[in-house]
């Protein structure tokens, strides 16, 4: 019922296409290297880079105040495929300092999950949270910054710029054990621009929430929704084969881009460096590899033709979101090490969606290899990720797949983590990882669970039996006499 | 009147010529009205139910159907649902469910365009959806949004069991500009609408001062004006909310509320006038200015305060028509997990939004239409669905159209010689 709002929101979201600008060919060999984060091996200008990864809002998140702490008698599903019955996990200095039985906790306080499950912090791989921001108004209809619409190829634009922190998505997200979230641009353009990647802990900016030293991803979209917002606008291809043109296009501009960075900085050229151009520097530094592609994709053939345009350009696709058809090719994605971020059940709405099965998440996982992950594209579906992997979980039990709980945890974080290319400290909870865990009240699955206790950092950033561990966002100040579950 | 009548016999007597006397046993059985019955025997004859007893005898000669101890419960009924009006959302010429332009306001009777052959259908079913109020979007003339439809999803023939069972209006943010751009607005608009098809009704002409309302519109409204159907009022602000209460008091009408963010801060006049509240169980974020008030436990303080409720999820505007039945369950395990007993969740999925809506089903009971879930778990748990489903006394197929695509795709394919077209 919120119908008529919502209804007009969808499109913001996985409605929403992209696009870019245009080049000429396809260019050199696909493992060109470039500069990435440590500039030539041999430069002419040692003090100098191209400035593809330069860091314009630096993190400035720090961990909330913190102790360490020993969780016993917790149901531990680690993420890592194991699960663990009446075990322990100890959170020292912010990290997982250790996981099993019996563990040394001296001087660590202590809590007894008896009955309750600890699992990874949830990780949101597909989230607009913060520039959707709730409450949306007629305002938000004229101008949103979900997606910049003036260029389909807006590649140059960073989501962090856009990010409002007071958006009361936030707080629900993380009060549903959400720790990590990927802010991604919208898929009205085809190239939609940076993704940033936060932690939800509501702070007065976004460099505050902004995971340090997290890469980039870059948004692409195909499909219905840029060829749609073009056709809309007057501006950008039309089709999906004017889609395909203008990514080719694009990248073989930046391929120029990058050529003249390195000229300069190797010193073949004398002249001024090239003209900083953001929209360029964002596909050279995809290019480059240092930037992965998370690509908005609702097809099959649609996923082919982008993986089979990947190799051939020379980028990587790190994930295909709304992956509505991911089951029918399940074994290419994981052949290519492709993930796919679905819904357990949305479909229909649009054409690229009819064929939605309940079962996608857990026939992608079934391909050896494969990797699936849930996300929400929604605050209301961000709360609730941890149902979303139980329900699609149950449709592929139902369809003969075995898929145990400590399994199927993996879909919201461990996958996520790896796709987002930080599974090197989050998405699973093994000695030496941040403390990112959630003490769920139970089987995280479960409609009836809630997130008792969320850790980030080894802190408490939401408990939800101490009030002193409630965010709640500037816009409920004064306004709520009561506080809002 | 004779026409409805003729349908109904018509609809009875192609079930008692169709269905087989059928027993289920060894069932956790949720009658609704009454409470649990451990390790029941369900008869079911001619279509309806005929007892539900602990450890009852099977007659001769009756089908038996062993429930093993699962959950078996009545059919659910979504209070507020667009399937069969929409196909695919994002494409306006198959979808019916609105129309911004032309004369109709009230009298935007979206029966005809109900298409029981939707893909939407057996989806719901197979989620364990027996029958549903399927209501319109908006209409032309604000406030309204025009007369919904009650169906019963058999598998075959006629679907619809009451035209213009309620009219339907929305006030708020919504539709403001076609108002002229404030609430105000709408509430006087909809406070003479109904003056004027009262004055209508009483003189089948209308008046000289009765300009704004058409003759249509004018006749759509005479159920509501003699309390025949309700009037259903969308609306989440606290003060629409006391608005809407006041309407139906000055105009002696019954209405039930729909959305209501707010309804938990008005729960006692809510109680006190027997107006039901149709809501969303997801709702915690202020989405709009009109729902600063949402609250996950609406629901549960709504209920403690005596007022009936049943569960409209919308799920970004998706679920209003796709999922119709395990969203709505979804829902109302969502509201358990913040306060709603058990028992009122699972009333609030059948019961409830029949009465809400004059409708038969929502009962496990003697002498209730044999529409009976068998759950393969909790049915107020999204990961459960229904293993056996009867809808007026004969199983139905579980089949949709995803199922198919399922079975085509299904990870032991992988390797078959022949591609996916052929299987």
């Amino acid at each position: 019922m919120k119908a008529n709002l919502l209804r007009a929101l969808a499109p913001l979201l996985m409605l929403l296409p992209c696009g870019p600008a245009p080049a000429q060919m396809d260019g050199p060999p696909r493992e060109r290297g470039g500069y990435g984060r440590h500039g030539p091996s041999d430069p002419a200008r040692p003090n100098e880079a191209a400035p593809y990864l330069r860091d314009l809002f630096p993190s400035t998140y720090k961990p909330l105040p913190r102790a360490d702490t020993l969780i016993v008698h917790a149901t531990i599903l680690d993420g890592a495929g194991h699960r663990i019955d009446d075990g322990q996990i100890l959170l020292h200095d912010g990290k997982v300092a250790a996981i099993g039985h019996e563990l040394d906790g001296k001087g660590a306080r202590q809590i007894d999950a008896h009955g309750r499950w600890v699992t990874p912090g949830i990780i949101d791989v597909h989230s607009h949270d913060g520039t959707y921001v709730v409450p949306l108004t007629a305002a938000d209809a004229n101008a949103s910054d979900v997606s910049e619409m003036s260029d389909p190829n807006a590649a140059g634009t960073w989501i962090e710029s856009a990010v409002n922190p007071q958006d009361p998505a936030f707080a629900k997200a993380l009060a549903s054990g959400v720790t990590t979230l990927q802010i991604l641009p919208g898929s009205s353009p085809i190239f939609g621009g940076r993704s940033v990647i936060l932690h939800p802990i509501p702070a007065t900016t976004m460099q505050a929430m902004k995971m340090p030293g997290a890469p980039w991803g870059m948004k692409m979209a195909c499909g219905e929704n840029p060829k749609g917002t073009d056709v809309e606008k007057g501006r950008g291809p039309t089709s999906r084969q004017g889609e395909i043109q203008f990514i080719r296009q694009a990248f073989a501009k930046a391929r120029h881009y990058m050529h003249e960075w390195d000229e300069y900085l190797t010193g073949k050229e004398d002249d001024d460096p090239p003209t900083d151009d953001p929209q360029l520097d964002t596909l050279a530094a995809v290019l480059n590899g240092d930037i992965a592609v998370q690509m908005h994709c609702y097809r099959s053939d649609e996923m082919a033709t982008m993986l089979d345009l990947s190799h051939a350009i020379g980028f990587r696709i790190a994930a295909f979101h709304h992956a509505v058809e991911a089951y029918k090719i399940a074994p290419l994605l994981a052949a290519n090490q492709v993930c796919a971020a679905v819904w357990s059940d949305w479909w229909g709405f649009k054409m690229e969606a009819l064929d939605a099965i309940r079962e996608n998440a857990a026939f992608v996982d079934a391909a050896p290899g494969g990797c699936a992950m849930m996300h929400s594209d929604s605050p209301v579906l961000g709360q609730r990720l941890n149902v979303e992997a139980g329900k699609a979980a149950a449709a592929g039990r139902r369809a003969g797949l075995s898929l145990p709980p400590e399994h199927v945890i993996a879909w919201v974080t461990a996958n996520p983590a790896k796709a987002m290319g930080i599974a090197d400290r989050v998405g699973s909870l093994e000695p030496g990882k941040d403390a990112d865990a959630v003490i769920w009240s139970a089987d995280p699955f479960s409609v009836y669970a809630h997130a008792d206790i969320v850790f980030v950092d080894g802190a408490i950033a939401f408990d939800r039996s101490d009030p002193a561990r409630q965010p709640r966002p500037d816009f409920e100040i004064g306004r709520a006499p009561e506080p809002r579950r | 009147m004779i026409r409805l009548a003729a349908a109904c016999l018509f609809a009875v007597l192609a079930q008692a010529a169709a269905a087989e006397p059928l027993a289920i046993v060894h069932a956790r059985a949720f009658p609704i009205a009454s409470a649990p019955v451990e390790d029941a025997t369900i008869l079911i004859d001619n279509g309806h139910i005929l007892s539900v007893a602990a450890h009852g005898a099977v007659p001769g000669g009756a089908r038996v159907i062993d429930a093993a101890g699962r959950m078996v419960t009545p059919g659910l009924v979504n209070p507020a649902t667009q399937l069969g009006l929409a196909e695919v959302a994002e494409a306006s010429d198959t979808v019916d469910h609105s129309v911004d332009a032309g004369p109709l306001g009230p009298a935007f009777d979206i029966a005809p365009a109900i298409n029981p052959n939707s893909t939407l259908i057996p989806v719901a079913r197979a989620d364990g959806l027996t029958r549903a109020m399927i209501y319109p979007g908006a209409a032309a003339t604000a406030p309204f949004s025009g007369a919904g439809a009650t169906i019963r999803l058999v598998p075959q023939g006629d679907i619809v069991e009451r035209r213009r069972a309620a009219i339907f209006a929305a006030v708020g943010d919504a539709g403001l500009a076609k108002a002229g751009g404030s609430r105000a607005a709408q509430w006087a608009l909809l406070r003479n609408a109904l003056d004027e098809a009262r004055r209508y009704a009483a003189r089948k002409t209308p008046g000289p001062r009765d300009q704004l309302l058409n003759h249509l519109d004018a006749e759509a409204l005479a159920p509501v004006l003699t309390g025949t159907v309700p009037l259903a009022i969308r609306a989440d602000r606290e003060s629409d909310i006391r608005e809407a209460l006041r309407l139906a008091a000055d105009q002696h009408i019954r209405i039930v509320l729909m959305s209501g963010a707010e309804a938990w801060r008005v729960a006692a006049p809510l109680a006190a006038a027997h107006v039901p509240v149709i809501l969303d169980a997801e709702l915690n974020l202020p989405v709009t200015f009109d729902a600063v008030g949402a609250r996950l436990d609406n629901a549960a303080l709504l209920a403690k305060a005596g007022v009936t409720i049943a569960f409209s999820v919308s799920g970004n505007g998706i679920y209003l028509s796709y999922d119709a039945g395990l969203a709505m369950r979804g829902g109302a395990g969502l509201a358990v997990a913040n306060g709603l007993p058990y028992a009122d969740a699972l009333k609030a999925v059948t019961l409830a939004p029949a009465r809400i809506w004059g409708m038969a089903g929502g009962l496990l009971a003697p002498g209730a239409d044999a529409d009976i879930v068998i759950w393969d778990g909790d049915p107020l748990e999204p990961s459960s669905a229904p293993a056996t489903m009867l809808i007026a006394g004969k199983p139905v197929s579980l089949a949709t159209r995803q199922s198919a695509l399922a079975a085509r795709y299904a990870p032991a394919r992988t390797n078959d010689p022949m591609p996916p077209a052929y299987r």
